[in-house]
């Protein structure tokens, strides 16, 4: 089956004639046309943001906001858009066989590498192998390929072990991305990385770890997705020193917190809200119960859901810069089912009823990692939980300690903050057997004949309809304990416009254009 | 005094060693969490294994550091587990940025504390008054709010300054010396108070002595009283406060650079320590060591030239 292009409309048509430019760059990326020059061009986007950007060799690339830099550089071979559809990057098309074990992409022509290389199939295959076979962040988004195969230049087989629904969005990320051969496995490529992009990174200007420069390249096969000639991405890791540096002009666009939002507003900046970028999961890892044997309950489960003053949560703890839920899917996404926000309201009393129904009347005890990211939530999950009779008992986790402390099956229970992505990713990650959230494996029938129907569905939109299936029983068996989404505000100075609204969370440079001013 | 400074230089690498030593012991407890970190959440332990013995974290721990340490006096630090980046160039670096606000800072606060404590103790009166005040403040104020406080006045209000960043002298010493005002004066406020308070009460202390009433009753002049012979001899321990005011400044560097988002030496050491990044952690351990025992060995000397009953014989 080919998947069709969906983008195909004009956009303008259906756009009012006031939006028409920020719809038009938003959907640029993906019209798959090359040539032109870009309305702004020449301007320069100034970013801030967070987190200091990993190495750019393609086996060790990371999503979150150091994407911006790497995704600039990298083509992928497909293309998250702002409306979180997948659409043609690298590869203008793909066809899943009937069975959907073997995905089939035909590579675009006339692509280069900025060493002058052109961009192959045998580069696409030599990357996809490397990631694959490589210990690294990405190594596990792959683990369902068996072979990579080359047809021709331009054509590119990839053969699956089992069926995997995940497979596609994650060639839209860092495990899609295409290195150049020839320079991929030096040591070079982890600073001076080698990619067909839109974007060069001009070393020179460059610091590591400080600030990243990026220079558009004229050649670029979607160059009018790239209104900004100039990209000059800065780490700033305090929230109050983004703030200052977007009020002195020094940047002009970047993330801050809710508290900064009313003044930059009143100081001119634009300033559009995501509502939902991550969301903060209260874990119930050990829904088996092998380690916590009340956890095995499905009425226990349901009782820590009801715990949860949601609404109380985001508006004093988050003040506002977030939403209630019981879904660990992205809301804009196509597995969430607004219906199921009412599966469990706040009700202390019924959870403790639910308790004692268990057979755990006087509740019972549970040690939880206390993590950098959770302290401002520790003391309203202590008294959430005290409150139907569970005790928490936080141990404190080094931070460079999170990962192998949520890992090792010690903790039954644990709160993360995790960004959102797409409903197969987030499936793969959260519930699969071998999800990295699902630490003790635990799966059920019912589950896994809908896993199984979602990961061989070629058809969009019956995989998402199977997708929200999949979510409604994760919901109602309470497999977890979602609290709340919490949303992004992004600040922009005047004459450039944030333009995602949440549908896609790939932080690609792609959701900025230019306004006039 | 070769042979003083050779002896010095020598001790401070034997500190070097065993500092280093001692930290890479405490660090060989979260190797595991290197590896699993460095993997992401999609860890296993047959991947983080697979990922230690690929890293060489999974041989004894004293070969490693045998390892680390052999690299290191042949200059090779290594490279960052996340970025790849060399971590002596990475350093080199940094350090440029970190020595540029402390080192100036630490110059400010000495000419500053000079001029203010030698004027509180030498005339008295509503000076001293008005120096023992503003040290009471720069002692009450942290250094944080002062620096908030300038940032919004300096960078926002009136934008004679940048908020945030840095420029390389080598590029514009222009833009060099406004890139790091702010951070500078955050930084040598506490300085100065304590540096201020120091000098005034030793030079109090000098010019109460018999030699300054003989010095005075022969007709030296007070300017040189005060200038060639007390201060010289109250700048011993003045000094010693100094050198503990570097250790304390690259300390508060840390948060600084943060607060101005500087890519210097500290918020480095922060970041590679959250990570636990080790060829980083232990790379800035050897520079901050390096850096501490020169710094002491250049107040020592300094000591010993102004004041000759410093000096060891």
């Amino acid at each position: 089956m080919r998947i069709r292009f969906p983008l195909a409309r004009p956009l303008s048509r259906v756009a009012p004639v006031a939006i028409a430019t920020t719809v038009l760059f938003s959907t640029t990326a993906c019209d798959g046309q090359s040539g032109g020059t870009a309305p702004g061009s020449g301007r320069t986007l100034s970013l801030a943001i967070i987190g200091t950007p990993n190495s750019f060799d393609p086996t060790q690339l990371i999503e979150g906001q150091q994407t911006y830099i790497w995704d600039s550089v990298y083509d992928t071979l497909l293309i998250q858009d702002n409306e979180g559809r997948l659409v043609p990057g690298a590869a203008e098309s793909w066809e899943y066989s009937d069975d959907a074990r073997v995905l089939t992409l035909q590579i675009r022509k006339g692509m280069k590498f900025t060493s002058g290389t052109p961009v192959t199939s045998a580069a696409v295959k030599a990357t996809l192998d490397r990631v694959r076979t490589t210990s690294g962040p990405n190594q596990v988004a792959l683990a369902a390929v068996a072979s990579v195969e080359t047809s021709g230049d331009h054509s590119v087989v990839i053969k699956l072990k089992r069926p995997d629904g995940s497979l596609l969005p994650a060639l839209s990320g860092a495990p899609g991305v295409i290195g150049d051969p020839k320079t991929m496995t030096s040591k070079s490529a982890a600073l001076n990385p080698v990619g067909s992009g839109p974007y060069t990174l001009d070393k020179g200007a460059t610091v590591n770890g400080s600030v990243y420069v990026l220079k558009r390249r004229d050649d670029y096969w979607n160059k009018k997705a790239y209104p900004f000639s100039t990209v000059k991405v800065r780490v700033i890791a305090d929230r109050t020193a983004s703030v200052n540096a977007l009020k002195a002009g020094e940047v002009n666009a970047g993330s801050v917190e809710t508290a900064q939002v009313s003044t930059l507003e009143s100081s001119g900046f634009e300033v559009k809200h995501v509502e939902a970028t991550a969301a903060g999961v209260l874990v119930l890892a050990d829904r088996g119960g092998s380690k916590l044997k009340p956890l095995g309950d499905v009425r226990v489960r349901k009782a820590i859901n009801m715990a949860f003053d949601r609404d109380k949560i985001v508006k004093q703890i988050l003040r506002g810069g977030g939403k209630p839920t019981v879904q660990v899917f992205n809301p804009k996404g196509d597995a969430y089912d607004p219906a199921l926000e009412k599966t469990y309201t706040y009700d202390p009393a019924e959870a403790k009823r639910l308790l004692a129904e268990a057979g755990y009347p006087d509740g019972f005890s549970v040690p939880m990692p206390s993590l950098v990211y959770t302290k401002p939530f520790e003391p309203t999950i202590v008294q959430s939980l005290k409150e139907i009779g569970i005790t928490v008992k936080w141990e404190t986790v080094p931070a460079q300690q999170t990962n192998s402390a949520l890992i090792s099956k010690k903790y039954p229970m644990f709160f993360t903050m995790d960004g959102l992505s797409t409903a197969p990713i987030e499936v793969r990650n959260n519930f699969n057997p071998t999800g990295t959230r699902n630490v003790f494996g635990t799966t059920e029938e019912r589950f896994d004949s809908l896993l199984t129907r979602a990961n061989s569905e070629v058809d969009p939109a019956a995989a998402a309809k199977t997708y929200k299936e999949l979510n409604a029983f994760t919901v109602e068996n309470a497999w977890n304990a979602p609290v709340f989404y919490v949303g992004t505000h992004w600040v922009t100075k005047k004459g450039i416009r944030y333009l995602g609204d949440g549908s896609s969370t790939f932080s690609t440079i792609r959701q900025f254009g230019v306004t006039d001013q | 005094m070769i042979s003083y400074v050779l002896r010095r230089l020598g001790t401070g690498l034997v500190l070097a060693v065993l500092v280093t030593l001692i930290t890479f012991l405490l660090l060989c407890t979260s190797f595991d969490d290197v590896a699993s970190t460095i993997l992401g959440s999609g860890a296993t332990p047959e991947g983080i294994q697979a990922q230690k013995a690929q890293m060489g974290l999974d041989r004894p721990v004293l070969t490693q550091y045998a390892d680390w340490l052999s690299h290191a006096v042949r200059g090779d630090l290594g490279a960052s587990y996340f970025t790849a980046e060399p971590v002596r160039s990475a350093l080199s670096a940094r350090l440029g940025v970190t020595l540029s606000v402390v080192l100036a800072a630490l110059l400010l606060t000495a000419a500053i504390s000079v001029v203010l404590g030698v004027m509180a103790a030498s005339r008295g009166g509503a000076v001293d008054r008005v120096a023992q005040g503003a040290s009471l403040i720069g002692f009450l104020v942290p250094n944080l709010l002062i620096a908030i406080v300038l940032v919004y006045v300096l960078a926002i209000e009136l934008k004679w300054l940048p908020a945030t960043g840095y420029t390389p002298f080598a590029e514009d010493p222009g833009s060099w010396a406004t890139s790091i005002a702010i951070p500078v004066a955050a930084l040598m406020v506490p300085g100065i108070a304590n540096l201020t308070a120091q000098i005034r009460g030793a030079m109090i202390g000098e010019l109460r002595k018999d030699y300054v009433r003989t010095l005075r009753t022969r007709g030296v002049s007070t300017r040189s009283v005060v200038l060639r012979h007390a201060l010289r001899n109250a700048a011993g321990p003045a000094l010693t406060v100094l050198s503990l005011e570097f250790v304390q400044m690259l300390g508060g560097a840390l948060i600084i650079e943060k607060v101005f988002a500087l890519p210097g030496f500290g918020s480095y050491a922060f970041d590679a320590s959250l990570q636990g990044d080790v060829p980083i952690i232990m790379g800035i351990t050897l520079f901050g060591v390096l850096l501490v025992v020169c710094v002491n060995l250049a107040v020592d000397l300094v000591n010993g030239w102004l004041n000759p009953k410093a000096r060891v014989h």
